[in-house]
Protein backbone atom coordinates (compact mmCIF):
# COMPACT_ATOMS: atom_id res chain seq x y z
CA UNK A 1 0.00 0.00 0.00
CA UNK A 2 1.38 3.36 -0.97
CA UNK A 3 2.40 5.76 1.76
CA UNK A 4 0.12 8.38 0.28
CA UNK A 5 -2.93 6.18 0.67
CA UNK A 6 -1.83 5.20 4.17
CA UNK A 7 -1.51 8.81 5.11
CA UNK A 8 -4.87 9.64 3.55
CA UNK A 9 -6.58 6.92 5.54
CA UNK A 10 -4.88 7.94 8.76
CA UNK A 11 -5.89 11.52 8.19
CA UNK A 12 -9.50 10.67 7.41
CA UNK A 13 -9.52 8.59 10.60
CA UNK A 14 -8.22 11.59 12.54
CA UNK A 15 -10.88 13.72 10.86
CA UNK A 16 -13.67 11.33 11.85
CA UNK A 17 -12.51 11.11 15.45
CA UNK A 18 -12.09 14.84 15.67
CA UNK A 19 -15.53 15.60 14.23
CA UNK A 20 -17.09 13.03 16.56
CA UNK A 21 -15.38 14.64 19.55
CA UNK A 22 -15.53 18.32 18.79
CA UNK A 23 -17.95 18.72 15.89
CA UNK A 24 -21.42 20.11 16.24
CA UNK A 25 -24.64 18.55 15.11
CA UNK A 26 -25.91 19.34 11.64
CA UNK A 27 -29.29 20.32 13.07
CA UNK A 28 -29.67 23.09 14.08
CA UNK A 29 -26.22 24.67 13.51
CA UNK A 30 -25.32 23.93 9.90
CA UNK A 31 -28.96 23.66 8.93
CA UNK A 32 -29.55 27.23 10.07
CA UNK A 33 -26.92 28.54 7.66
CA UNK A 34 -28.24 26.32 4.88
CA UNK A 35 -31.80 27.53 5.43
CA UNK A 36 -30.81 31.20 5.40
CA UNK A 37 -28.81 30.67 2.22
CA UNK A 38 -31.68 28.79 0.56
CA UNK A 39 -34.09 31.60 1.38
CA UNK A 40 -31.64 34.09 -0.14
CA UNK A 41 -31.49 31.96 -3.31
CA UNK A 42 -35.28 31.80 -3.63
CA UNK A 43 -35.54 35.54 -2.92
CA UNK A 44 -32.99 36.33 -5.64
CA UNK A 45 -34.84 34.14 -8.16
CA UNK A 46 -38.20 35.76 -7.31
CA UNK A 47 -36.60 39.22 -7.53
CA UNK A 48 -35.12 38.46 -10.97
CA UNK A 49 -38.51 37.16 -12.17
CA UNK A 50 -40.23 40.32 -10.90
CA UNK A 51 -37.70 42.70 -12.45
CA UNK A 52 -37.91 40.77 -15.74
CA UNK A 53 -41.70 40.84 -15.90
CA UNK A 54 -42.53 44.18 -14.34
CA UNK A 55 -40.07 46.27 -16.37
CA UNK A 56 -41.10 44.73 -19.70
CA UNK A 57 -44.25 46.05 -21.29
CA UNK A 58 -46.67 43.97 -23.31
CA UNK A 59 -47.76 45.87 -26.42
CA UNK A 60 -51.26 46.11 -27.85
CA UNK A 61 -50.59 43.34 -30.36
CA UNK A 62 -49.34 41.02 -27.62
CA UNK A 63 -45.67 41.38 -28.53
CA UNK A 64 -43.29 42.08 -25.70
CA UNK A 65 -41.19 45.19 -25.17
CA UNK A 66 -37.74 44.91 -23.69
CA UNK A 67 -37.35 45.47 -19.95
CA UNK A 68 -34.32 45.64 -17.70
CA UNK A 69 -33.71 41.92 -18.23
CA UNK A 70 -34.79 41.65 -21.86
CA UNK A 71 -38.04 40.71 -23.54
CA UNK A 72 -40.60 38.25 -22.18
CA UNK A 73 -40.61 36.48 -25.56
CA UNK A 74 -39.58 37.26 -29.11
CA UNK A 75 -41.87 36.90 -32.12
CA UNK A 76 -43.02 33.39 -32.88
CA UNK A 77 -40.40 31.15 -34.48
CA UNK A 78 -40.48 31.53 -38.25
CA UNK A 79 -38.18 29.30 -40.30
CA UNK A 80 -38.94 31.45 -43.36
CA UNK A 81 -37.89 34.95 -42.31
CA UNK A 82 -34.39 34.29 -41.25
CA UNK A 83 -32.94 37.71 -40.61
CA UNK A 84 -32.83 36.74 -36.97
CA UNK A 85 -29.62 36.73 -34.97
CA UNK A 86 -29.16 33.44 -33.15
CA UNK A 87 -28.13 33.94 -29.56
CA UNK A 88 -27.78 31.29 -26.89
CA UNK A 89 -28.55 31.96 -23.24
CA UNK A 90 -25.82 34.00 -21.58
CA UNK A 91 -24.10 31.08 -19.86
CA UNK A 92 -23.27 29.64 -23.27
CA UNK A 93 -21.61 32.85 -24.47
CA UNK A 94 -18.15 31.64 -23.47
CA UNK A 95 -18.56 28.52 -25.62
CA UNK A 96 -20.17 30.56 -28.38
CA UNK A 97 -17.30 33.00 -28.49
CA UNK A 98 -14.72 30.25 -28.33
CA UNK A 99 -15.90 29.30 -31.84
CA UNK A 100 -14.85 32.63 -33.25
CA UNK A 101 -11.29 32.20 -32.09
CA UNK A 102 -10.78 29.19 -34.33
CA UNK A 103 -10.77 29.44 -38.10
CA UNK A 104 -13.13 27.36 -40.16
CA UNK A 105 -12.77 24.63 -41.25
CA UNK A 106 -9.44 23.25 -40.04
CA UNK A 107 -9.42 24.02 -36.36
CA UNK A 108 -13.05 24.88 -35.55
CA UNK A 109 -13.46 21.41 -34.15
CA UNK A 110 -11.12 22.53 -31.37
CA UNK A 111 -13.71 25.10 -30.34
CA UNK A 112 -16.84 22.97 -30.70
CA UNK A 113 -15.58 19.68 -29.33
CA UNK A 114 -11.87 19.90 -28.49
CA UNK A 115 -11.59 22.46 -25.73
CA UNK A 116 -14.86 21.65 -23.91
CA UNK A 117 -14.02 17.93 -23.96
CA UNK A 118 -10.48 18.52 -22.73
CA UNK A 119 -11.80 20.78 -19.96
CA UNK A 120 -14.33 18.17 -18.89
CA UNK A 121 -11.75 15.36 -18.89
CA UNK A 122 -9.35 17.50 -16.85
CA UNK A 123 -12.11 18.21 -14.32
CA UNK A 124 -13.06 14.54 -14.06
CA UNK A 125 -9.44 13.50 -13.68
CA UNK A 126 -8.57 16.24 -11.18
CA UNK A 127 -8.58 14.01 -8.05
CA UNK A 128 -6.13 11.67 -9.81
CA UNK A 129 -3.90 14.44 -11.11
CA UNK A 130 -3.58 16.27 -7.79
CA UNK A 131 -2.72 13.51 -5.35
CA UNK A 132 -1.08 15.64 -2.66
CA UNK A 133 -2.75 15.79 0.72
CA UNK A 134 -2.06 19.51 0.99
CA UNK A 135 -5.21 21.63 1.09
CA UNK A 136 -4.00 25.06 2.20
CA UNK A 137 -4.15 27.59 -0.61
CA UNK A 138 -0.82 29.22 0.19
CA UNK A 139 0.79 25.90 -0.55
CA UNK A 140 -1.16 25.20 -3.74
CA UNK A 141 0.01 27.98 -6.08
CA UNK A 142 -0.79 25.98 -9.23
CA UNK A 143 -4.38 25.45 -8.13
CA UNK A 144 -4.83 29.13 -7.27
CA UNK A 145 -3.39 30.28 -10.59
CA UNK A 146 -5.58 27.73 -12.43
CA UNK A 147 -8.74 29.04 -10.75
CA UNK A 148 -7.85 32.67 -11.45
CA UNK A 149 -7.00 31.97 -15.11
CA UNK A 150 -10.15 29.88 -15.64
CA UNK A 151 -12.41 32.48 -14.05
CA UNK A 152 -10.70 35.27 -15.97
CA UNK A 153 -10.86 33.58 -19.36
CA UNK A 154 -14.47 32.50 -18.89
CA UNK A 155 -15.34 36.03 -17.80
CA UNK A 156 -13.61 37.59 -20.79
CA UNK A 157 -15.14 35.08 -23.24
CA UNK A 158 -18.61 35.65 -21.77
CA UNK A 159 -18.18 39.41 -22.05
CA UNK A 160 -16.84 39.19 -25.60
CA UNK A 161 -19.70 36.87 -26.51
CA UNK A 162 -22.19 39.33 -25.04
CA UNK A 163 -20.93 42.35 -26.99
CA UNK A 164 -20.00 40.49 -30.20
CA UNK A 165 -21.59 42.02 -33.29
CA UNK A 166 -23.45 39.59 -35.47
CA UNK A 167 -23.97 40.20 -39.17
CA UNK A 168 -27.69 40.10 -39.60
CA UNK A 169 -28.79 42.94 -41.80
CA UNK A 170 -26.20 44.16 -44.23
CA UNK A 171 -28.36 46.14 -46.67
CA UNK A 172 -25.91 49.02 -46.51
CA UNK A 173 -23.26 46.87 -48.13
CA UNK A 174 -25.28 45.88 -51.18
CA UNK A 175 -24.16 48.80 -53.44
CA UNK A 176 -20.55 48.11 -52.52
CA UNK A 177 -20.91 44.42 -53.38
CA UNK A 178 -22.55 45.24 -56.70
CA UNK A 179 -19.71 47.55 -57.64
CA UNK A 180 -16.84 45.57 -56.24
CA UNK A 181 -17.85 42.23 -57.68
CA UNK A 182 -19.47 43.57 -60.86
CA UNK A 183 -22.86 42.05 -60.05
CA UNK A 184 -25.00 42.65 -63.16
CA UNK A 185 -28.18 44.72 -62.71
CA UNK A 186 -31.55 42.99 -62.72
CA UNK A 187 -32.14 39.66 -60.99
CA UNK A 188 -28.62 39.34 -59.59
CA UNK A 189 -28.55 42.80 -58.01
CA UNK A 190 -32.03 42.33 -56.56
CA UNK A 191 -30.82 38.99 -55.29
CA UNK A 192 -28.03 40.78 -53.42
CA UNK A 193 -30.69 42.76 -51.58
CA UNK A 194 -32.58 39.58 -50.64
CA UNK A 195 -29.32 37.93 -49.61
CA UNK A 196 -28.56 40.78 -47.23
CA UNK A 197 -31.92 40.67 -45.42
CA UNK A 198 -32.61 36.93 -45.33
CA UNK A 199 -30.17 36.12 -42.57
CA UNK A 200 -27.69 34.34 -44.86
CA UNK A 201 -24.90 36.18 -43.05
CA UNK A 202 -25.93 34.64 -39.74
CA UNK A 203 -24.10 31.53 -40.85
CA UNK A 204 -22.27 32.36 -44.09
CA UNK A 205 -19.69 35.01 -44.88
CA UNK A 206 -19.65 37.34 -47.85
CA UNK A 207 -16.78 39.71 -48.58
CA UNK A 208 -15.60 39.55 -44.98
CA UNK A 209 -19.07 40.22 -43.51
CA UNK A 210 -21.07 37.69 -41.57
CA UNK A 211 -20.42 35.05 -38.99
CA UNK A 212 -17.40 32.79 -39.41
CA UNK A 213 -16.95 29.40 -37.84
CA UNK A 214 -20.50 28.13 -37.87
CA UNK A 215 -19.59 25.67 -40.55
CA UNK A 216 -21.26 27.38 -43.50
CA UNK A 217 -19.13 28.04 -46.60
CA UNK A 218 -17.92 31.52 -47.54
CA UNK A 219 -19.94 32.65 -50.55
CA UNK A 220 -17.96 35.49 -52.16
CA UNK A 221 -16.74 33.20 -54.93
CA UNK A 222 -19.70 30.82 -55.02
CA UNK A 223 -20.24 31.62 -58.73
CA UNK A 224 -16.84 30.20 -59.64
CA UNK A 225 -18.12 26.74 -58.81
CA UNK A 226 -20.40 27.08 -61.86
CA UNK A 227 -23.20 25.02 -60.38
CA UNK A 228 -25.84 26.80 -62.37
CA UNK A 229 -28.90 28.79 -61.35
CA UNK A 230 -31.16 25.73 -61.23
CA UNK A 231 -28.81 23.91 -58.81
CA UNK A 232 -28.80 27.00 -56.56
CA UNK A 233 -32.62 27.18 -56.58
CA UNK A 234 -32.94 23.47 -55.80
CA UNK A 235 -30.39 23.81 -53.05
CA UNK A 236 -32.12 26.81 -51.47
CA UNK A 237 -35.44 24.99 -51.56
CA UNK A 238 -34.10 21.96 -49.77
CA UNK A 239 -30.38 22.01 -48.93
CA UNK A 240 -30.29 18.53 -47.42
CA UNK A 241 -31.91 17.02 -50.54
CA UNK A 242 -29.13 18.37 -52.77
CA UNK A 243 -26.25 17.99 -50.34
CA UNK A 244 -27.15 15.14 -47.97
CA UNK A 245 -26.37 15.98 -44.37
CA UNK A 246 -26.39 19.72 -44.94
CA UNK A 247 -27.53 21.48 -41.76
CA UNK A 248 -28.80 24.51 -43.71
CA UNK A 249 -32.53 25.06 -43.23
CA UNK A 250 -34.78 25.12 -46.33
CA UNK A 251 -35.66 28.52 -47.78
CA UNK A 252 -38.55 27.62 -50.09
CA UNK A 253 -40.76 29.99 -48.07
CA UNK A 254 -38.99 32.89 -49.75
CA UNK A 255 -40.95 32.12 -52.93
CA UNK A 256 -39.83 31.11 -56.43
CA UNK A 257 -39.29 34.69 -57.57
CA UNK A 258 -36.96 35.53 -54.70
CA UNK A 259 -35.16 32.21 -54.96
CA UNK A 260 -34.45 32.82 -58.65
CA UNK A 261 -32.97 36.24 -57.84
CA UNK A 262 -30.96 34.86 -54.96
CA UNK A 263 -29.60 32.09 -57.20
CA UNK A 264 -28.69 34.65 -59.89
CA UNK A 265 -26.80 36.68 -57.29
CA UNK A 266 -24.89 33.64 -56.04
CA UNK A 267 -24.00 32.57 -59.57
CA UNK A 268 -22.82 36.13 -60.35
CA UNK A 269 -20.60 36.15 -57.27
CA UNK A 270 -17.23 35.33 -58.75
CA UNK A 271 -15.03 37.27 -56.38
CA UNK A 272 -12.81 40.19 -57.20
CA UNK A 273 -10.65 38.46 -59.82
CA UNK A 274 -13.56 38.39 -62.22
CA UNK A 275 -14.54 41.89 -61.23
CA UNK A 276 -11.94 43.49 -63.48
CA UNK A 277 -11.47 47.15 -62.77
CA UNK A 278 -13.29 46.97 -59.42
CA UNK A 279 -10.36 45.03 -58.00
CA UNK A 280 -8.58 48.21 -56.92
CA UNK B 1 -61.18 17.93 49.37
CA UNK B 2 -59.92 17.66 45.81
CA UNK B 3 -56.41 18.87 45.32
CA UNK B 4 -55.68 20.13 41.84
CA UNK B 5 -52.12 19.22 40.85
CA UNK B 6 -49.75 22.08 40.10
CA UNK B 7 -49.66 23.06 36.39
CA UNK B 8 -46.29 21.47 35.66
CA UNK B 9 -47.43 18.10 36.89
CA UNK B 10 -50.72 18.42 35.04
CA UNK B 11 -48.86 19.13 31.82
CA UNK B 12 -46.66 16.13 32.37
CA UNK B 13 -49.65 13.88 32.91
CA UNK B 14 -51.21 15.15 29.67
CA UNK B 15 -47.95 14.55 27.81
CA UNK B 16 -47.88 10.99 29.10
CA UNK B 17 -51.23 10.47 27.44
CA UNK B 18 -50.40 12.20 24.15
CA UNK B 19 -46.90 10.93 23.51
CA UNK B 20 -47.78 7.27 22.85
CA UNK B 21 -50.36 8.48 20.31
CA UNK B 22 -47.74 10.57 18.50
CA UNK B 23 -45.06 7.93 18.72
CA UNK B 24 -47.20 5.05 17.53
CA UNK B 25 -47.08 5.88 13.79
CA UNK B 26 -43.45 6.98 14.11
CA UNK B 27 -42.47 3.69 15.71
CA UNK B 28 -44.59 1.80 13.19
CA UNK B 29 -42.66 3.47 10.36
CA UNK B 30 -39.29 3.00 12.04
CA UNK B 31 -39.87 -0.68 12.72
CA UNK B 32 -40.78 -1.34 9.11
CA UNK B 33 -38.33 0.95 7.29
CA UNK B 34 -35.65 2.38 9.52
CA UNK B 35 -36.43 5.76 7.92
CA UNK B 36 -36.84 7.56 11.25
CA UNK B 37 -33.43 6.40 12.39
CA UNK B 38 -32.02 7.49 9.04
CA UNK B 39 -33.55 10.94 9.37
CA UNK B 40 -32.24 11.22 12.94
CA UNK B 41 -28.78 10.24 11.73
CA UNK B 42 -28.99 12.83 8.95
CA UNK B 43 -30.09 15.64 11.28
CA UNK B 44 -27.88 14.91 14.26
CA UNK B 45 -24.73 13.74 12.48
CA UNK B 46 -21.68 15.71 13.52
CA UNK B 47 -20.14 18.26 11.20
CA UNK B 48 -16.82 20.07 11.80
CA UNK B 49 -17.29 22.93 14.24
CA UNK B 50 -15.67 25.47 11.92
CA UNK B 51 -17.71 25.03 8.76
CA UNK B 52 -18.80 28.38 7.41
CA UNK B 53 -20.98 30.15 4.85
CA UNK B 54 -18.93 28.79 1.94
CA UNK B 55 -20.26 25.36 2.85
CA UNK B 56 -23.83 26.49 2.11
CA UNK B 57 -23.20 26.79 -1.65
CA UNK B 58 -24.07 23.12 -2.16
CA UNK B 59 -27.46 23.34 -0.47
CA UNK B 60 -28.03 26.66 -2.26
CA UNK B 61 -27.51 24.82 -5.57
CA UNK B 62 -29.93 22.12 -4.43
CA UNK B 63 -32.48 24.81 -3.57
CA UNK B 64 -32.15 26.31 -7.04
CA UNK B 65 -32.71 22.84 -8.53
CA UNK B 66 -35.82 22.31 -6.38
CA UNK B 67 -37.15 25.70 -7.57
CA UNK B 68 -36.59 24.53 -11.16
CA UNK B 69 -38.35 21.22 -10.49
CA UNK B 70 -41.40 22.79 -8.82
CA UNK B 71 -41.85 25.64 -11.32
CA UNK B 72 -41.15 23.19 -14.15
CA UNK B 73 -43.99 20.89 -13.07
CA UNK B 74 -46.38 23.86 -12.94
CA UNK B 75 -45.25 25.06 -16.39
CA UNK B 76 -45.72 21.55 -17.80
CA UNK B 77 -49.40 21.74 -16.79
CA UNK B 78 -49.93 24.66 -19.19
CA UNK B 79 -47.27 24.19 -21.86
CA UNK B 80 -48.22 22.54 -25.15
CA UNK B 81 -45.19 21.12 -27.00
CA UNK B 82 -46.18 21.53 -30.63
CA UNK B 83 -44.94 24.19 -33.08
CA UNK B 84 -48.53 25.39 -33.58
CA UNK B 85 -49.30 25.80 -29.88
CA UNK B 86 -46.03 26.11 -27.93
CA UNK B 87 -45.55 29.83 -28.50
CA UNK B 88 -49.22 30.59 -27.78
CA UNK B 89 -49.12 28.58 -24.55
CA UNK B 90 -46.02 30.48 -23.45
CA UNK B 91 -47.81 33.78 -24.12
CA UNK B 92 -50.85 32.50 -22.23
CA UNK B 93 -48.68 31.49 -19.25
CA UNK B 94 -46.92 34.87 -19.25
CA UNK B 95 -49.88 37.17 -19.82
CA UNK B 96 -53.03 35.43 -18.64
CA UNK B 97 -52.53 32.51 -16.27
CA UNK B 98 -52.67 33.58 -12.61
CA UNK B 99 -49.10 34.31 -11.52
CA UNK B 100 -47.98 32.45 -14.63
CA UNK B 101 -45.43 35.19 -15.26
CA UNK B 102 -43.93 34.57 -11.83
CA UNK B 103 -43.66 30.82 -12.34
CA UNK B 104 -42.16 31.23 -15.82
CA UNK B 105 -39.88 34.05 -14.67
CA UNK B 106 -38.63 31.97 -11.75
CA UNK B 107 -37.98 29.02 -14.06
CA UNK B 108 -36.21 31.18 -16.63
CA UNK B 109 -34.00 33.05 -14.16
CA UNK B 110 -33.70 30.12 -11.77
CA UNK B 111 -31.80 28.38 -14.58
CA UNK B 112 -29.18 31.13 -14.58
CA UNK B 113 -28.94 31.10 -10.79
CA UNK B 114 -28.61 27.30 -10.84
CA UNK B 115 -25.70 27.43 -13.31
CA UNK B 116 -23.93 30.23 -11.41
CA UNK B 117 -24.30 28.36 -8.12
CA UNK B 118 -22.93 25.15 -9.66
CA UNK B 119 -19.81 27.03 -10.76
CA UNK B 120 -19.43 28.75 -7.36
CA UNK B 121 -19.93 25.48 -5.48
CA UNK B 122 -17.38 23.83 -7.75
CA UNK B 123 -14.87 26.65 -7.19
CA UNK B 124 -15.36 26.34 -3.42
CA UNK B 125 -14.74 22.58 -3.44
CA UNK B 126 -11.71 23.08 -5.66
CA UNK B 127 -10.18 25.85 -3.54
CA UNK B 128 -10.83 23.95 -0.29
CA UNK B 129 -9.17 20.86 -1.80
CA UNK B 130 -12.29 18.95 -0.82
CA UNK B 131 -12.01 16.65 -3.86
CA UNK B 132 -9.07 14.77 -2.34
CA UNK B 133 -9.14 11.31 -0.77
CA UNK B 134 -11.66 9.96 0.15
CA UNK B 135 -14.00 12.35 -1.70
CA UNK B 136 -12.77 11.77 -5.30
CA UNK B 137 -15.93 9.99 -6.41
CA UNK B 138 -18.15 12.76 -5.12
CA UNK B 139 -16.15 15.30 -7.13
CA UNK B 140 -16.64 13.18 -10.26
CA UNK B 141 -20.40 12.96 -9.65
CA UNK B 142 -20.47 16.74 -9.24
CA UNK B 143 -18.53 17.30 -12.47
CA UNK B 144 -21.02 15.05 -14.30
CA UNK B 145 -23.87 17.23 -13.02
CA UNK B 146 -22.40 20.33 -14.69
CA UNK B 147 -22.87 19.31 -18.36
CA UNK B 148 -26.27 17.83 -17.49
CA UNK B 149 -27.35 21.19 -16.08
CA UNK B 150 -26.04 22.97 -19.16
CA UNK B 151 -27.92 20.52 -21.40
CA UNK B 152 -31.06 21.40 -19.42
CA UNK B 153 -30.36 25.00 -20.38
CA UNK B 154 -29.86 24.07 -24.03
CA UNK B 155 -33.00 21.92 -24.34
CA UNK B 156 -35.14 24.35 -22.36
CA UNK B 157 -34.12 27.26 -24.56
CA UNK B 158 -36.05 25.89 -27.57
CA UNK B 159 -39.34 25.35 -25.76
CA UNK B 160 -40.78 28.92 -25.96
CA UNK B 161 -40.60 28.45 -29.75
CA UNK B 162 -39.86 32.11 -30.42
CA UNK B 163 -37.25 33.43 -32.85
CA UNK B 164 -34.34 33.34 -30.36
CA UNK B 165 -35.28 29.83 -29.30
CA UNK B 166 -35.54 28.55 -32.86
CA UNK B 167 -32.42 30.09 -34.33
CA UNK B 168 -30.17 29.49 -31.33
CA UNK B 169 -31.19 25.83 -31.52
CA UNK B 170 -30.50 25.72 -35.28
CA UNK B 171 -26.97 26.92 -34.57
CA UNK B 172 -26.58 24.67 -31.52
CA UNK B 173 -27.60 21.56 -33.44
CA UNK B 174 -25.39 22.51 -36.40
CA UNK B 175 -22.46 22.83 -34.02
CA UNK B 176 -23.20 19.34 -32.71
CA UNK B 177 -23.10 18.24 -36.34
CA UNK B 178 -19.48 19.35 -36.69
CA UNK B 179 -18.33 16.84 -34.07
CA UNK B 180 -16.17 13.95 -35.23
CA UNK B 181 -17.79 10.58 -36.06
CA UNK B 182 -20.88 10.86 -33.87
CA UNK B 183 -21.51 14.55 -34.64
CA UNK B 184 -23.83 14.13 -37.65
CA UNK B 185 -25.77 11.30 -35.95
CA UNK B 186 -26.16 13.37 -32.82
CA UNK B 187 -27.44 16.32 -34.85
CA UNK B 188 -29.87 14.04 -36.70
CA UNK B 189 -31.06 12.55 -33.41
CA UNK B 190 -31.57 15.94 -31.77
CA UNK B 191 -33.45 17.23 -34.79
CA UNK B 192 -35.56 14.10 -35.04
CA UNK B 193 -35.37 14.38 -38.82
CA UNK B 194 -33.92 16.63 -41.45
CA UNK B 195 -35.25 19.89 -40.13
CA UNK B 196 -36.23 21.47 -36.86
CA UNK B 197 -39.95 20.98 -36.32
CA UNK B 198 -42.55 19.04 -34.35
CA UNK B 199 -40.29 16.10 -33.65
CA UNK B 200 -37.46 18.33 -32.48
CA UNK B 201 -39.72 20.14 -30.05
CA UNK B 202 -41.17 16.99 -28.46
CA UNK B 203 -37.71 15.45 -28.32
CA UNK B 204 -36.27 18.48 -26.53
CA UNK B 205 -39.31 18.55 -24.23
CA UNK B 206 -38.91 14.89 -23.29
CA UNK B 207 -35.19 15.35 -22.65
CA UNK B 208 -35.76 18.58 -20.74
CA UNK B 209 -38.43 17.25 -18.37
CA UNK B 210 -37.79 13.52 -18.15
CA UNK B 211 -34.36 12.29 -19.19
CA UNK B 212 -32.12 15.08 -17.90
CA UNK B 213 -33.96 15.86 -14.63
CA UNK B 214 -34.11 12.12 -13.92
CA UNK B 215 -30.36 11.81 -14.40
CA UNK B 216 -29.73 14.96 -12.37
CA UNK B 217 -31.92 13.77 -9.49
CA UNK B 218 -30.21 10.38 -9.43
CA UNK B 219 -26.76 11.95 -9.36
CA UNK B 220 -27.79 14.52 -6.72
CA UNK B 221 -29.03 11.60 -4.58
CA UNK B 222 -25.66 9.86 -4.92
CA UNK B 223 -23.87 13.18 -4.30
CA UNK B 224 -25.74 13.75 -1.02
CA UNK B 225 -25.34 10.13 0.07
CA UNK B 226 -21.58 10.49 -0.34
CA UNK B 227 -21.55 13.80 1.56
CA UNK B 228 -23.35 12.16 4.49
CA UNK B 229 -21.26 9.00 4.35
CA UNK B 230 -17.87 10.74 4.13
CA UNK B 231 -18.68 13.80 6.22
CA UNK B 232 -18.48 17.48 5.43
CA UNK B 233 -14.90 18.56 4.84
CA UNK B 234 -13.49 21.11 7.22
CA UNK B 235 -11.97 24.30 5.82
CA UNK B 236 -8.29 23.99 4.90
CA UNK B 237 -7.39 26.54 7.56
CA UNK B 238 -9.08 24.51 10.29
CA UNK B 239 -7.23 24.36 13.62
CA UNK B 240 -8.80 21.00 14.43
CA UNK B 241 -7.23 17.72 13.48
CA UNK B 242 -10.04 17.43 10.97
CA UNK B 243 -8.48 20.04 8.80
CA UNK B 244 -4.84 20.20 9.72
CA UNK B 245 -2.91 18.71 6.83
CA UNK B 246 0.50 17.27 7.09
CA UNK B 247 3.06 17.41 4.37
CA UNK B 248 3.76 14.14 2.60
CA UNK B 249 6.68 13.19 4.77
CA UNK B 250 7.52 10.23 6.96
CA UNK B 251 5.06 10.37 9.83
CA UNK B 252 7.78 9.55 12.34
CA UNK B 253 9.76 12.68 11.56
CA UNK B 254 8.62 15.30 14.06
CA UNK B 255 10.72 18.07 12.57
CA UNK B 256 8.68 18.03 9.43
CA UNK B 257 5.27 18.23 11.02
CA UNK B 258 4.25 21.83 10.82
CA UNK B 259 2.82 23.51 13.90
CA UNK B 260 -0.92 23.79 13.43
CA UNK B 261 -1.19 27.51 13.92
CA UNK B 262 1.08 28.12 10.95
CA UNK B 263 -1.41 26.47 8.64
CA UNK B 264 -4.08 28.98 9.45
CA UNK B 265 -5.03 31.45 6.77
CA UNK B 266 -6.56 34.73 7.81
CA UNK B 267 -10.28 34.75 7.07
Amino acid sequence: MSRRLQEGRAQHQRYKEDVEKRGKSFYPYAMFHDTVMSLVVVAVIVALACIWYLTAEVNEDGSSGSGALGVLYEDKADPGTTSFIPRPDWYFYFLFYLLRIFKWPDSVILGTVGIPTIALILLLALPFIDLRRERRLVRRPVAVVAVILTALSMGVLTYKGAVAEEGSEATGLVPEWIERFSIPPGDASEGAEIFSVSGCLNCHQYAGEGVPNLGAPELTEEGNKNRGVQWQIDHLECPSCVTPGSPMPPYEDLGQDNLRKLAAFLEASKGEAAGGEAAG
Amino acid sequence: MAITPPPARRRKRRMDKVMPLVMMPVNWLEERSGLVGGLKYFLFRKVPSDINWFHTLGSATLTAFIVQAVTGVILAMYYKPHPDTAYESIRYITNEATLGWLVRGMHRWGASVFIILIFLHMARVFLFGAYKYPRELNWIVGVMLLPLAMLEGFTGYLLPWDQTAYWATVVGINLNGTGPVVGPFLAQFLRGGDEIGTDTLTRFYAMHMLLLPGAIMGLIGLHLYLVIRLGVSSPPWSKDAAGSEREERPSGDPGLVRPRARGRVAK
